[in-house]
């Protein structure tokens, strides 16, 4: 249940009820919670990497120059 | 090479092939380098990965519907091109039973989460490549699913086209991720010298 929240899966209801019902009962999946959302803000921010310019502008030279064919 | 089979082939102009491509297709290129070197772990082949799936983008440009999901049209033309010409054909057999992950996973007991001592004041603490070097040290096709999920935001479905696996596959296999990659972060911890929880 938590996978497909965080995952953006879950129904409109299933999200209310376990963002806040569930979590306020449930220990384990506050902390669980928590956890997740940390870790994918942690990748967010540190595993992202911009491709080079020079090879943007390289890509899209041969392309308008229709050497890609 | 295998892109939408199902879908007609477009007619379009040069223009209207240059639209589309400078349009749909370069937005996602920086989206698509990291991508690109999360599966290589090196940068010139990278690069080299980058380019060739874009000037393939092109010339099967008449493959691509026009205002559909060009970011995982990309996605799946990129995975395969990785796959084809820039994975190690490894000689030794792979270290993950897919198959025995599966069906572990697709059981009714297993929703409960199998956490490794892991806290949140540790991980914010990581200021460093711990993420980086956890996520790179994954088997390939589990730091693929942390990607196309948590980094791009694909869906399930998208993730299960662009990967050519089933949805539950998608599930199982992003479900151990990211077990693996919590005790990654948590062994990091330990040695940052954090209490376990």
């Amino acid at each position: 249940m938590l996978q497909i929240i965080l995952d953006g899966e879950a129904t409109s209801e299933q999200k209310e009820h376990f963002l806040k019902n569930h979590l306020e009962e449930c220990m384990p999946c506050y902390k669980n919670y928590h956890l997740e959302v940390a870790i994918r803000q942690l990748l967010k921010t540190k595993c992202c990497k911009d491709a080079p310019q020079e090879l943007v502008d390289d890509i899209k030279t041969k392309v308008i120059n229709n050497l890609a064919s | 090479m295998e892109l939408e089979e199902n879908s007609p082939k477009q007619n379009y102009t040069e223009a209207e092939k240059q639209t589309i491509f400078h349009g749909e297709f370069m937005p996602h290129i920086n989206s698509m380098y990291n991508f690109a070197y999360r599966l290589t772990l090196d940068a010139d082949d990278a690069k080299d990965l980058l380019q060739d799936t874009y000037l393939k983008a092109y010339r099967f440009i008449e493959s691509f519907q026009k205002g559909t999901n060009a970011k995982a049209w990309l996605f799946r033309i990129l995975k395969n091109s990785f796959i084809n010409d820039y994975r190690k054909k490894s000689k030794e057999p792979s270290k993950v039973d897919y198959q025995e992950v599966e069906s572990y996973y697709n059981s009714e007991e297993v929703d409960r989460q199998i956490t490794p001592d892991l806290r949140v004041e540790a991980l914010k603490d990581m200021i460093g490549d711990e993420i980086s070097n956890a996520l790179n040290a994954l088997d390939v096709d589990f730091r693929t699913v942390i990607i196309l999920c948590d980094l791009e935001g694909f869906k399930y479905e998208e993730m299960a086209k662009i990967l050519d696996i089933p949805i539950g596959t998608v599930r199982s296999r992003l479900h151990r991720a990211r077990n693996l990659l919590k005790e990654k972060l948590s062994e990091y911890a330990k040695q940052m010298g954090y209490k376990t929880a």
